[in-house]
């Protein structure tokens, strides 16, 4: 169990690479504090300053935020009678925060239910016993001294804070206001995407935890990272190709792309126009039985490719590695479904939503388990086809930037016992979705300027997925809930890097203006309209895998799941090859629909295949996947099989209803923390045991 | 609506199928061969794909002669040959061959397998096996005729091709008798249906045949109070400390009575003999069970409604009497409560549940798909979760009256042994935590249940009497004690397994625990006086000697490894000290006191969220006129603060939170198992570190060169947890589950590729074939 887990910056490789260069070119770094200084790092002396009566514990600002308005003396509530906290209630420029009375940990660290992020709140609403509850914007402040403030967050929280009537009055309405209006302007500044880079060094940690070995997040923003994950998945015959370094070929995709070997970077660029938004295909992950899955972006409708041409994309897509099989997201929901299904679900899992006996078909009303299943049902076919067969699987998205970033990952997640450990799930989501170009802020809906159109939270899907991995299989990860549920939460988090870019190019551009990053130009390269050269800039906020900011170690702790595998992944075992093809046609292509296979032709073949179509019986798609696995009926070691079926599919509890009156509490895991626990101290005692035998 | 769905698409009409496309003509379709290859115990020769009589003709002569393992007592009725059990799962007509058997116990289906059996599952059932249907736990028989499903009652007129056996604890059993030789259908479908579905007497109970056959050796003497003697209740009296106010009394003695009560009872101190034998025990508050504070749950059977005016009259002076009496001091106030009208009838428990069971007991996949899409609402539509709901919430109220009003409650019932057990058990279960240990849980259903005269014979309609009388009383508080074990796992010594194996055990005739209507109808049938007396009175056995059904290994699944046991005190200390101290430390006596001064439940507020949030605040509670802040109060300071294992235990009730046993319902399943997933998975990681933590405590006590332990458990090896399903202890349908998505024929297909390129012009029509 040892090995894993990700903890304080010296564990993203690239970050701590990187963090030289971040504040000397950002300027106005607010002075720090002195290692053994008794306030906590990384307080910003305006923070300090923040406080009028002095009277509250320090509020740890991060570096560049601004207490904009406090009210001392407000309180907490918790739960429906779980009585209330007293403490004060601060509005920055960055989010919300309540400092409790008593000094909250010894690090300075606010606990993570105190603070809402400010794009993260969804409504606020102020309520007093003399006047109608008021939903708060900018453009309509209070009228009313408010008694009772709600919080509605996107992250399904709802926070509560009551302000007792002693003298509180004109602090209660300041505050209050100025959340209105600092959360319209956050969303304005997120607007802007440099707002958030703003200057400032994330401040290392005291107690920097000395990474435990090998196992390590790897940030994909590196050549070596690259090199490093090829290798780590032996994939013969693909190589790093740094073609896109300067995003000249495709502003959207990452630096570094993995491609045949056998294909030139000169046959490569060839290649690019062909596709929506130039996303080329390219390898995502290697089966150690020789399949290999890709991902592109659908055929550019206007491209009409020449014989040489054709000659690259045959190469890059078939490359004689065995059959091709093309997998696009027509059975799984769109954008606009994910959205309606997380909205619908939010509103369900509020408190009162839905009276208690109409609960399921309510549930079932939401369509976001449907949702949940055929994502997982259409992972679970590629994985059992790249697990059985030597083929190679593309999958196929018109923009590949959403669904395709979700299956890439749960493929994994199905069939690479690595992406199941704690540090490859980070690795994994690092490049199947931030390298990779998901569009994080307009997706996760913090930005205002954006229709609301573009808002889908297909990454909060994602970890849906996982979770019910994670709870289906529970043996076989190496992260717990309570990781999942804190990147969850840490997505609206305005201090971490990760989810505050839509590419890795706006990522190394954050200082300049905002660029219209999905301009397209069909052929020929792009044009940097900068001077940047070589590496960008990155970004001096830390990525979200920084948990030791945020999460004391105890937190952090019950992100290591004590009943997961025992070890950190080996190397993938060389397993048995899976059956090799054993027709020998070069360019046979079939696609995936409906959970049975058909032949299929590329856009520029001139003729289509002339063979009828091969059907899985009609029940299939709902099936196990016995057959897409090849002879063998129990599922090959390493690769999970979950079951979608109706019964099988929760709610997750924990991460929904958190909102509800009755929090939930611990029932997931002390008991096993517990017992690994004891089982150390039985060794340590043991040890010390043979210490003191005499010899 | 499942029923309706013809379970065969029948073998003519597949052979038929593939006719017309060329290539499918030779005998053995290549899908079916894949599929067989495809099996991991392929080699088995008891696997047959489609069968067709050839192949029967061969198979034939390889079937070994098997013979059932019977039980003392148990004779053979009849039995046929060739009888081929199918796998459920697809309606694919795969199965084994082998011989079915009808006992005066159980029917059988005998197999190779059986005969030599290689590997031993790690869970087994010593008296019920794999392939073994008790007679009473047959729920419904069906009959296929020409693809029609009926059902069969009584006596038959034709024979039908495939019986279908739907059982209680929700297998299914398909059964063709096509290659059965006509004689011995006869024989066995009406020796089946004759046995398992006609009205029998009490006496004709595997039951009694067993007993006097078994040679009884059973020591019987576990830790299970069974509450048959004055001592019994005397200790219990005395460990609750109700001995102050309560008495057992020996009236009943010889059933004077009512042979509905037990032997002996406890009732308050100050009720009369007069009184009790005045009207059979009616009207008379029976004690339950007294909480720490000294208030007591007490139960009562109302009168029945009386036309007479004057007998009603009489009636209600005798009750306005009784109440008086038990609301003076040093009794609590009073709080009453009938259940007949504050929860679900039985009739719409049994309509419930008769609907949410059919959501399992699937017939093949297609079915199983079919209604999948629809689940939550169809599982919603059933009631039953909502039942359970309402049980858990009445038991949520009344621990709030006895835990923070000091009220005594009276539950009041037609006959005070139906819901008055439910919710009486209940309250105990979350209020004492002695009854989450398996002993106290096991005494807790002896006293409430057993000798509590809960008409067990009635409500299973073990005798196949009257469908009347039949409703799921007792699984209604499994399932709602499910529901607790898996919100709070490490308060219970038991295991969900444990919950699951117990409600099987409803269908075991050789324990008469569940096999009797009341401890009148056990104790007169006992002596054994009509049938041949060699022996003496019966000697029955208890369900809670686990080790008749179970070897120690698979004993292991019972009990919760993670169970919060409490730091054991000197065992005289025990019954004193321990009860009291941990309840305060779960609800502390200041907090019960509302604060309604400047608290948090100021009216406003609560108007407030009313306004904000809608009107759920106080919906839970609301349907009795009572005022509900005080139940809603409990409720929701009790989880606000952290869960005390050995405390007050409130279970969650709120829509998202009352669950599905899985276990139970979705065992038999295929389509719901995950390999190498489930609960199981992280049991069997517990289970290996249990192991590691014992070898260390062995390996510490070896350096202390002190005296071994010796209270090292055994704990199951379960190495192989990787490759266990989730289905396990359960289901061993392991080996045939993976049903192809793809037919295997697809990758055949392509890799017969470049005939089929030259074969185009063949092809024009088999795809609509193949669809």
């Amino acid at each position: 169990m040892a090995g894993q887990g990700c903890q304080g910056r010296a564990g993203c490789r690239s970050a701590g690479r990187d963090a030289g260069a971040g504040p000397g070119a950002r300027g106005s770094f607010p002075g720090r504090s002195g290692p053994g200084a008794p306030g906590p790092p990384g307080q910003s002396p305006c923070a300090m300053s923040g406080a009028p009566g002095g009277r509250r514990p320090p509020f740890p600002a991060l570096p560049g935020e601004r207490v904009l308005e406090e009210a001392a003396g407000a309180r907490r509530r918790r739960g429906n009678g779980g009585g209330s906290v007293p403490g004060t209630l601060l509005c920055t420029n960055r989010r919300l925060a309540f400092v409790p009375g008593q000094a909250p940990g010894s690090r300075g660290l606010l606990r993570p239910e105190d603070e809402v992020a400010l794009p993260c709140i969804h409504k606020l609403v102020a309520a007093s016993s003399f006047s109608k509850p008021k939903v708060l914007t900018a453009a309509s402040t209070l009228k009313f001294i408010p008694e009772e403030l709600a919080v509605f967050c996107r992250d399904f929280r709802l926070l509560r804070f009551s302000f007792p009537e002693n003298g509180l009055a004109p602090q209660a309405f300041r505050v209050a206001n100025a959340i209105a209006q600092a959360r319209e302007a956050a969303a304005r500044l997120g607007d802007a995407a440099d707002g958030w880079a703003s200057p400032g060094e994330a401040v290392p940690e005291e107690e920097e935890e000395e990474d435990e070995g090998s196992s390590t997040t790897l940030l994909f923003e590196s050549l070596r990272d690259w090199e490093e994950e090829l290798q780590r998945l032996g994939a013969a015959g693909w190589r790093v190709s740094a073609v896109n370094e300067r995003f000249d070929m495709a502003p959207s995709l990452p630096q570094y792309l993995w491609v045949p070997s056998g294909l030139l970077d000169h046959d490569l660029k060839r290649t690019f126009g062909h596709f929506q938004e130039r996303r080329v295909p390219r390898l995502c992950w290697h089966h150690p039985g020789g399949g290999h899955l890709l991902r592109a972006a659908s055929f550019h409708p206007a491209s009409e490719p020449g014989s040489e041409d054709v000659r690259c994309l045959e190469e890059l897509l078939l490359g004689g590695r065995g059959p091709c099989v093309l997998a696009d997201t027509a059975e799984l929901p769109t954008l606009a479904d994910i959205q309606l299904a997380h909205l619908r679900l939010r509103a369900l899992c509020l408190p009162g939503a839905v009276a208690e006996e109409k609960w399921l078909s309510a549930l079932e009303g939401t369509r976001w388990l449907d949702h949940v299943r055929s994502c997982l049902r259409k992972a679970a076919e590629v994985a059992s086809l790249l697990a059985g067969k030597r083929c190679s699987v593309i999958l196929q998205e018109p923009s590949d930037r959403d669904l395709n970033c979700l299956l890439a990952s749960l493929v994994q997640l199905l069939g690479d016992p690595h992406a199941r450990s704690l540090p490859g799930f980070q690795s994994l989501v690092q490049r199947e979705w931030v390298a990779a170009g998901h569009p994080f802020p307009r997706r996760l809906g913090l930005l205002c300027q954006d229709s609301p159109r573009e808002e889908a939270p297909v990454f909060l899907l994602f970890l849906d997925c996982t979770w019910q991995l994670l709870w289906q299989f529970p043996a076989h990860f190496g992260f717990t809930e309570a990781f999942l549920l804190a990147l969850h939460d840490s997505s609206f988090s305005p201090d971490c890097s990760t989810f505050r870019f839509s590419c890795q190019r706006q990522r190394g551009r954050s200082s300049l203006p905002r660029l219209p990053s999905q301009t397209y130009r069909p052929m020929g390269g792009w044009q940097e309209p900068g001077g940047h050269r070589g590496h960008p800039n990155p970004c001096s906020f830390p990525p979200v895998w920084a948990w030791g900011r945020r999460y004391s170690r105890q937190q952090r702790e019950q992100f290591r799941n004590p009943a997961g595998p025992p070890g950190p992944a080996g190397p993938p075992t060389p397993s048995t090859p899976a059956e090799p093809c054993p027709w020998g046609e070069p360019r046979l292509v079939l696609a995936l629909a409906k959970g049975s296979l058909c032949p299929h032709s590329l856009p520029w073949w001139s003729r289509p295949p002339q063979r009828p179509p091969l059907w899985g019986s009609p029940s299939g798609s709902q099936g196990t996947l016995g057959g897409l696995l090849g002879t063998s009926c129990q599922p090959p070691p390493g690769l999970l099989l979950p079951c979608t079926a109706g019964p099988c599919v929760r709610l997750w509890h924990r991460c929904y209803l958190r909102g509800l009156p009755q929090e939930q509490r611990g029932r997931l895991a002390p008991s096993l923390a517990g017992l690994t626990e004891e089982l150390q101290l039985l060794q340590e005692r043991l040890r010390a045991w043979n210490l003191r035998r005499p010899h | 609506m499942r029923l309706g769905v013809a379970a065969l698409p029948g073998d003519r009409s597949f052979r038929c199928l593939p006719a017309r496309g060329k290539r499918w003509e030779l005998p053995p379709p290549p899908r079916a061969g894949a599929m067989l290859g495809g099996g991991a115990r392929a080699s088995k020769p008891s696997f047959v794909s489609y069968i067709s009589p050839e192949e029967i003709h061969i198979k034939e002569p390889i079937e070994k002669e098997v013979n059932p393992h019977l039980l003392p007592g148990e004779l053979l009725l009849c039995e046929a040959s060739t009888v081929c059990k199918y796998v459920q799962e697809d309606g694919s007509h795969r199965g084994t061959y082998g011989k079915l058997v009808c006992t005066n116990f159980k029917i059988s289906f005998l197999d190779d397998d059986s005969a030599s059996d290689d590997n031993e599952p790690q869970f087994k059932n010593k008296i019920v096996g794999e392939n073994d249907i008790t007679l009473q736990c047959v729920d419904q028989i069906y009959g296929v005729f020409d693809e029609k499903k009926k059902l069969l009652t009584g006596q038959l007129r034709k024979y039908p091709e495939t019986l279908i056996i739907y059982c209680k604890d929700l297998r299914v059993f398909n059964f063709c008798l096509r290659y059965t030789k006509e004689e011995e259908v006869k024989r066995i479908v009406s020796g089946i249906v004759h046995h398992s579905q006609t009205p029998k007497l009490l006496k004709r109970l595997f039951l009694f045949s067993y007993a006097s056959a078994a040679p009884n050796n059973t020591d019987g003497r576990n830790q299970t109070v069974m509450f048959e003697t004055l001592e019994d209740w005397r200790d219990e009296l005395e460990r609750t400390k109700g001995n102050v106010k309560y008495k057992a009394v020996t009236t009943n003695e010889g059933y004077r009575v009512s042979e509905k009560l037990p032997l002996y009872f406890v009732v308050p101190i100050c009720i009369s003999e007069e009184n009790i034998l005045k009207y059979e025990g009616r009207g008379i508050p029976i004690w339950c069970w007294s909480c720490h504070n000294g208030a007591a749950l007490l139960k009562m059977s109302s009168f029945p409604k009386e036309q007479d005016d004057s007998t009603s009259q009489m009636q209600k002076a005798f009750l306005d009497g009784i109440y008086k009496t038990i609301s003076k001091p040093p009794y609590e106030l009073l709080r009453m409560d009938d259940l007949s009208s504050s929860l679900p009838s039985l009739q719409d428990i049994q309509t419930a549940y008769t609907r949410f069971k059919q959501l399992f007991l699937i017939d093949n996949s297609m079915d199983f798909w079919a209604t999948d899409v629809k689940w939550f609402s169809l599982l919603e539509s059933t009631n039953w979760l909502e039942i359970i709901r309402k049980v858990l919430k009445k038991a949520i109220e009344v621990a709030e009256c006895l835990e923070i009003q000091h009220t005594n409650v009276l539950l009041i019932e037609e006959s005070a042994t139906d819901l008055c057990c439910v919710i009486s058990s209940l309250v105990q279960v979350m209020m004492d935590s002695y009854s989450r240990t398996k002993s106290g849980f096991q005494s807790l259903i002896q006293k409430e249940w057993v000798i509590g005269g809960h008409s067990f014979l009635d409500r299973c309609n073990h005798l196949r009497k009257s469908e009347k009388e039949e409703a799921p009383v007792f699984l209604l508080l499994l399932n709602c004690v499910w529901q607790l074990v898996q919100q709070y796992p490490p308060a219970f010594e038991f295991t969900e397994t444990y919950l699951t194996v117990l409600s099987d055990s409803l269908y075991v005739p050789i324990f008469s625990t569940f096999f009797f209507n009341s401890q009148h109808q056990r104790d007169t049938n006992k002596s054994g006086e009509s049938i041949k007396t060699q022996s003496g009175p019966f000697r029955f056995l208890t369900v809670w000697d686990w080790s008749v059904q179970f070897d120690p290994k698979a004993l292991a699944f019972l009990n919760n490894p993670l169970y919060a046991e409490k730091p054991k005190p000197d065992r005289s200390q025990r019954k004193t000290s321990r009860f009291k101290h941990q309840r305060q430390l779960s609800l502390p006596l200041t907090q019960a006191k509302p604060s309604t001064k400047r608290g948090f439940f100021r009216e406003e507020t609560d108007l407030f969220f009313k306004n904000i949030l809608g009107k759920r605040i106080g919906k839970l509670i609301n349907s009795s006129d009572e005022p509900p802040n005080s139940f809603r109060e409990f409720y929701d300071s009790w989880h606000s603060k952290p869960v005390d294992y050995h405390g007050l235990l409130l279970p969650r009730i709120d829509g998202p939170e009352i669950k599905v046993w899985a276990q139970r319902y979705l065992r038999w399943i295929p389509e719901a198992q995950l390999h190498g997933g489930g609960t199981i998975a992280t049991a069997a990681r517990i289970l290996d570190l249990m192991e590691e933590v014992q070898s260390l405590q062995v390996k510490m006590d070896e350096e202390h060169s002190q005296a071994v332990s010796g209270d090292v458990h055994s704990v199951p090896l379960l190495r192989n947890s990787a490759r266990l399903s989730s289905l396990f202890p359960f289901a061993l349908l392991q080996r045939q589950s993976v049903k192809p998505a793809l037919p295997t024929s697809t990758w055949k297909d392509l890799e017969d590729e470049d005939d089929l390129v030259k074969r185009d012009d063949e092809f024009v029509d088999l795809s609509g074939d193949m669809l």
